[in-house]
């Protein structure tokens, strides 16, 4: 177990050396990877502080009945219980909302006060609000539910409000897929960057190879320092793209700030927490490891 | 030790550079391999070293057969064998204490130890105070003697040196044969290929002649 230790250290130690020997093609080399890599750092912000809006707003459906001026609150109670127990597999949540307390609600909004003072009654009518359960299908069968009820004799209007939201998720769904591909595209890059590294690596280091070798090393111990190698500047690339991504976001969510404000909102892009950072890392130094163990196994064969 | 037993070996296509070769060597013993340039001496060393596998015939060392041994096996069975090839192969990007420390790194030994026995190694070989410089700083006798230095610091039973004398004076190559029989003193199998007549006539040993289609055991001589 020591003796394992120890052939990590060593390998480690040559791994670095390697690194440093030669500043400018490694710097070069972790550049370029950060810079692919920032680019799907970036979209998994931007994902990552989506999500929370469009969970805020219900993705559900939600369907608002506008019951008729004259339409008494127990009429509108009444015709809740029956919606409720008439459609239960499609409805998550009704609710039957007061004239009374949505004016007292909008009295209690500043923009509102004033226009309602002028008002010589409440010219709101009573509301049922349905939230329908998602099921997959939950869109099509909330269009199908708002054309039934708005036919009901007690219901003025029906609106169907959540289309927007629905096409927030469509867009998250799609960001997701891009993300996807562009985590696609950094593994061949990183795979591409490495792999090469590794093959000039495997050259300039033909003789310390052989010696290597002529001494007793296991193929394992001439390889090692190669994979050390991978993952060091896998690793170097996480934490530079890490910073490039931060910079770039701390210019970005200046303007940003400044437009969510005028909407009376506080949101900014932040990257995402540090287990899936870390994750993210980790991952990328595996792929650069095994693209060196890939191009040792194809250039050491001297 | 070492055995052969109808050994022959070829590259591709090409005529047979060692033909029927059989002999075999007991522990401790001093052997040269002599022969003219091309006559296929480093290539019998590099038999006995494991760094190529003859094309029939098998070769046994340390009671081994190197035709059965395993690719994994094979680098544990290369440590009990210390080699010198013709070109040295020292590392010019490393001190000459790291180019010691090399086989040591190999086996995995604690940092104290290691450097405690390459120190040692390099003491042997007269070398001490020349640690931290690099191999290219040194004269060829002193490469020479680095590279027995690295051969030898892993303690192996086989010691094979390709040519070792060869581009040094007299006085130097007698230091560097020196310090071959220094270790086959103390029980180290030690052949030492060489074309140069002069050398084999001074010290009276063991010598196997390899000639173009032809390989004698000579036996020892004085």
């Amino acid at each position: 177990m020591k003796t394992w230790i120890r052939h990590h250290f060593y390998a480690m130690r040559i791994a670095i050396r390697r690194l440093l020997a030669t500043p400018f093609s490694s710097l070069t080399n972790i550049a370029v990877i950060a810079l692919v890599l920032a680019l799907p750092l970036l979209a998994s912000s931007i994902l990552v502080s989506m999500e929370p809006v469009a969970r805020n707003v219900s993705v559900n459906p939600a369907i608002t009945l506008f019951m008729k001026a004259q339409v008494p609150l127990a009429e509108t109670r009444e015709l809740g219980e029956q919606l409720q127990q008439e459609n239960q597999a499609y409805i998550e949540k009704l609710e039957v909302i007061d004239k009374n307390d949505a004016l007292a609600g909008l009295r209690a909004s500043e923009s509102w006060s004033n226009a309602l003072k002028v008002l010589p009654r409440n010219p709101l009518p009573n509301s049922i609000v349905v939230t329908i359960k998602a099921t997959g299908d939950q869109a099509s069968k909330a269009q199908e539910l708002a054309q039934t009820w708005s036919s009901l004799p007690n219901v003025d209007t029906v609106q169907f409000d959540s289309a927007w939201v629905q096409k927030l998720d469509a867009i998250l769904s799609f960001t997701r897929g891009v993300l996807l591909l562009l985590a696609i595209g950094v593994a061949v890059v990183v795979v591409g960057t490495v792999f090469n590294t590794v093959r000039m690596q495997a050259l300039v280091q033909r003789e310390e190879i052989a010696v290597a070798r002529l001494v007793g090393a296991t193929e394992s111990f001439v390889r090692r320092p190669f994979l050390y190698l991978g993952a060091l500047t896998g690793m170097a690339a996480g934490v530079l793209s890490l910073l490039l991504t931060t910079f770039g976001l701390a210019s970005l969510n200046g303007a940003i700030a400044r437009l969510s404000q005028s909407y009376g909102t506080d949101f900014v892009i932040r990257l995402p927490d540090v287990t899936w950072l870390a994750t993210a890392i980790v991952l990328v130094m595996i792929v650069a490891a095994l693209a060196a163990q890939w191009s040792m196994t194809r250039h050491s064969r001297f | 030790m070492i055995q052969f037993q109808h050994v022959f070996k070829s590259y591709g296509q090409g005529a047979n550079i060692l033909a029927d070769i059989n002999f075999s060597i007991t522990p401790g013993e001093f052997v040269f391999v002599s022969g003219p340039s091309g006559a296929g001496k480093s290539t019998l060393l590099k038999l006995i070293g494991g760094l190529e596998a003859p094309t029939r015939g098998s070769i046994i060392v340390k009671g081994q057969r190197m035709d059965q041994i395993g690719n994994r096996a094979r680098p544990y069975l290369r440590r009990a064998v210390g080699v010198i090839l013709q070109n040295m192969h020292l590392l010019y990007d490393r001190t000459a204490f790291e180019n010691v420390m090399l086989p040591l790194a190999v086996i995995g030994l604690n940092s104290d130890k290691a450097a405690a026995r390459a120190r040692a190694a390099i003491e042997k070989v007269g070398l001490s105070g020349k640690e931290k410089l690099n191999p290219i700083a040194l004269s060829g006798g002193e490469q020479q003697r680095l590279a027995i230095a690295r051969a030898i610091v892993n303690k192996p039973a086989i010691l094979i040196a390709d040519e070792p004398t060869a581009n040094l004076d007299q006085a130097s190559a007698q230091k560097i044969l020196e310090v071959f029989r220094d270790f086959n003193r103390v029980g180290v199998t030690t052949l030492i290929a060489s074309h140069d007549l002069e050398l084999l006539r001074r010290h009276a040993n063991r010598t196997l002649l390899i000639e173009p289609g032809r390989f004698k055991d000579l036996g020892t001589h004085a």
